[in-house]
């Protein structure tokens, strides 16, 4: 990840030092106000979401468990800094399995809206939110591209979307 | 309205309940409020109506007062009714010349504000002793109760509850649907906490209801219709053929070596299809009764019509009956005990732990036949290849609480799990891991077994398994089943290969537990299991008269709650017949003349009460199936149903009153 972070929130991910008076014990609330996030207070922390999730298969430090017991706890400034809620792939296979029936993947969203509302969006995120918001596309078509995809018998594409940016103003 | 012959004399009490009431109601008004009602000649308010000196101040009046009608306002009729009621006919009163009137529950419980609980108060008790003055003297139905019983399952609740009913020599009817009793508990190997071997303490039990002379035993019978109410129900079994002679067969298995079929190649049900058998074959060794059957779907004489038939020819005591047909019984019983059972959970619900897919998953009930030394590998713990394992995992929780299968804990898993880890380490010295969410070991002994178990050195992981694959990342992993499963307590996930998985898996209702439940006219539970007609103090009966639970037909447990809870519908049993009859409670319906025989309440009623009298032509009600809901009181068209207790003059009255200062 490319995020710009404070040096704290490395330590956050690697070792959560917290003082109890800090913690935000109402985050918990703000997140299950959330669509799909009610279900929160249900978790009793087996760790399936854990055990079948792709992504910890590669970065072993990666829990979304972690992240509700966080959440839970009131870690609320952790949670937001904490690269760890960007990973999240959205493969949905904890909410298949979770025997809870806690929308995993939605609570991890909840969060991240929140973080991106104070303005805590990854440098990458940004780039993308504002490629999106500008021309509709998470990149820009060129001529080059046309050219190819009319050699493979593909219709052109608008290299500009003018309509885009008024559409996203509103 | 008003009452033509003049109000008669009647008697209020109002209750404090401690400060229960008396904290919300004013009490001392309530009392001088009725002071001065129409009738009311005594009208006193007591700490503790229904405490001995309570009731003794209604009897004392009854008597001094000569009251002709009593009114007691206090808590739910549910709690106390009875108790007043008795009182009241102490004093020498008919019983239903009173009323009760819910102050607590419906008044001062639901109310914070005095004066307006107050006058709640007045009113309903003004109704009350407005309506009592219509009440008429009503007599309890007296049924006869039939001692024999009928009790469906032969699992080790059946059983005890059979063999304690024997030994009070009442006649019992224990009608089994396998060709063998035993149940569940006949597969175990060794039982928790104490490892005593399950056959060893099971066994002696089948015999003992094998050779008693009040049981009869029917297997591979089911029931399959039932008629008729507390103390006289009739009841139709129907005993599917096994083509052999009960009488004369001794299981002395000469058929079975005689068979046409060398070989045994059929799944044996009572293996778990571990193990194959023979088309004519004896489920296990201790069976009861020690006989075998023939399965028609396999045996080559139903199947082709041409077998040689030498099982026939072996038997020397002729008992092999390939003409025998079903039979239906019909019997009279006074109760009914319901000990079905439960199902162990399907795990291949769960695709992720590979249950059919990989060879070497197995089911803890699968495991609980290997390790026993009469099971189908003579109890060694083995691979399908043959060979030993050197690492076993156990996953606790397999369609236990999970909101995607079965949402309760079945509670006995985690003991099973923890037995089988003790089995499987002693009989292969494997490495055992135990995959569990919570340790739930509540019983007596259970806890220390957890104990001794961690010493051990079986390698408890708190997490859920995640899934069960065979894709190889590690040179280790090669050839093995890995459980990715996260360390809940160390914070991070494993990996860990075993050679065998065994899935701990829940307990459910059985799949026809819905038939039963409508045969029975008894309910089930959320989760489909038998409901109680009380969760904490009637954990036996069901709302049903007569029909009791025992064992997991109503929820998981484990053996010795089975068996008290067997133990416990015996004593329901044996009170109503050692009682000899029940006493019906009159607040029954009655149809009138003008009944038109519409048909309207017939199909209402839920108790099957009603039927039409085709001489007649009028509805006509069964006064011992009816519990007086008024169902059909409200439904019938031309008001030709009244019901005891809940009389049109008595509820107008009511009503009248209770809205007279509105």
């Amino acid at each position: 990840m490319t995020a710009e972070k404070s040096s704290d929130a490395q330590a956050a991910d690697d070792e959560p030092e917290f003082n109890v008076a800090d913690l935000d014990l109402g985050f918990a609330e703000e997140v299950a106000a959330k669509p799909g996030g009610e279900y929160i207070r249900r978790c009793y922390s087996c760790g399936m979401c854990v055990a079948g999730c792709p992504v910890a298969e590669v970065e072993p430090r990666y829990s979304p468990r972690r992240l509700i017991r966080m959440i839970l706890l009131g870690l609320r400034a952790e949670v937001l800094q904490s690269d760890f809620l960007w990973l999240c792939c959205n493969c949905y296979t904890c909410m298949e399995r979770c025997p809870q029936a806690i929308r995993i993947p939605d609570i991890i969203r909840a969060a991240k809206n929140i973080a991106a509302a104070e303005g805590r969006l990854p440098a990458n995120l940004k780039t993308v939110s504002a490629s999106v918001t500008k021309i509709g596309r998470l990149y820009e078509i060129e001529e080059f591209d046309n050219k190819k995809r009319v050699k493979a018998g593909l219709p052109e594409l608008q290299t500009k979307l003018e309509d885009v940016e008024r559409l996203m103003r509103k | 309205m008003g009452l033509a012959k003049g109000s008669p004399r009647t008697g209020f009490y109002i209750c404090h309940c401690g400060t229960n009431i008396a904290d919300t109601v004013d009490v001392d008004a309530v009392r001088r409020h009725a002071e001065e009602l129409p009738g009311v000649v005594v009208s006193c308010d007591y700490k503790y109506m229904c405490s001995d000196p309570g009731q003794e101040l209604i009897i004392q009046d009854i008597k001094e007062h000569r009251l002709e009608r009593v009114v007691v306002a206090a808590c739910s009729p549910l709690l106390h009714e009875a108790t007043f009621r008795g009182a009241v006919e102490r004093g020498g009163l008919n019983p239903f010349l009173f009323h009760m009137v819910n102050i607590r529950e419906q008044d001062a419980w639901v109310h914070e504000d005095r004066a307006q609980a107050t006058r709640k108060a007045r009113d309903l008790i003004r109704a009350a002793i407005r309506r009592v003055a219509y009440h008429r003297p009503l007599e309890r139905m007296r049924v006869g109760v039939n001692p024999n019983t009928l009790i469906i399952g032969g699992g080790i609740a059946g059983i005890n509850a059979a063999l304690n009913l024997s030994m009070a020599g009442k006649r019992v009817y224990l009608v089994e649907r396998e060709p063998t009793i035993g149940g569940h508990m006949a597969k175990y190997d060794k039982t928790f906490p104490t490892l005593d071997c399950a056959a060893c303490i099971l066994t002696p039990k089948m015999s003992a209801v094998r050779d008693s002379r009040n049981i009869v035993l029917w297997t591979y019978s089911e029931v399959e219709k039932i008629d008729g109410y507390i103390g006289n129900f009739r009841v139709q079994v129907r005993r599917k053929p096994r083509y052999v002679d009960e009488e004369t067969c001794v299981g002395c298995m000469q058929c079975v070596d005689a068979c046409i079929y060398k070989d045994a190649r059929f799944p044996s049900e009572f293996e778990l299809g571990l193990k194959k058998r023979k088309p004519v074959y004896m489920p296990f060794p201790q069976a009861v009764p020690p006989v075998v059957a023939i399965d028609p779907k396999t045996c080559l004489h139903f199947k082709t019509g041409k077998c040689k038939e030498p099982c026939k020819e072996a038997c020397a005591r002729d008992s092999i009956r390939f003409d025998q047909r079903e039979v239906v019984e019909e019997i009279e019983v006074g109760q009914i005990i319901v000990a079905t059972g439960f199902q162990t959970f399907d795990p291949a619900r769960l695709p992720q732990y590979g249950y059919g897919e990989f060879p070497n998953v197995y089911t803890s009930l699968e495991i609980e036949r290997l390790v026993n030394a009469s099971g189908p590998t003579g109890g060694q713990v083995l691979l399908r290849n043959g060979q030993v394992p050197q690492s076993v995992g156990i996953l606790h929780c397999v369609g236990s609480r999970d909101e995607n299968t079965n949402r309760w804990c079945s509670t006995v898993c985690c003991m099973t799990a923890l037995k089988l880890a003790h089995l499987v380490k002693e009989h292969t010295g494997a490495t055992v891991y135990s995959f569990y969410i919570d340790m739930r070991c509540t019983g007596k002994g259970y806890e220390e077994f957890y104990d001794r178990m961690m010493r051990e050195g079986v390698q408890f992981v708190r997490g859920r398994v995640g899934e069960v694959r065979d894709w190889e990342m590690a040179p280790e992993e090669e050839g093995k089943l890995v459980l990715r499963v996260e360390d809940t307590l160390a914070g991070f996930v494993r990996r860990i290969p075993v050679d065998l998985v065994i899935l701990a898996v829940g307990m459910e209702p059985r799949a026809d537990a819905e038939a039963v439940q409508r045969m029975l006219h008894i309910s089930r539970s959320n989760d489909g299991f038998f409901l109680e007609r009380h969760p904490k103090l009637a954990p036996v009966e069901t709302t049903t008269d007569g029909v009791y639970l025992a064992g997991c037909c109503q929820g998981p447990k484990d053996i010795p709650s089975a068996v008290a809870q067997g133990s416990a519908a015996a004593a329901h049993v044996l009170a109503m017949i050692s009682k000899g009859h029940i006493e019906l409670e009159p607040n029954t319906v009655a149809v009138l003349d003008d009944c038109s025989g519409c048909k309207t309440c017939i199909p209402l009623c839920p108790y099957h009460a009603l039927t039409l009298n085709e001489e007649s032509k009028k509805a006509q009600v069964n006064l011992a199936l009816c519990k007086g809901c008024g169902t059909c009181a409200a439904a019938c068209p031309s008001g030709s149903i009244t019901q005891n207790l809940f009389e049109d003059e008595q509820i107008d009255a009511e009503i009248e009153e209770t809205l007279a200062h509105v």
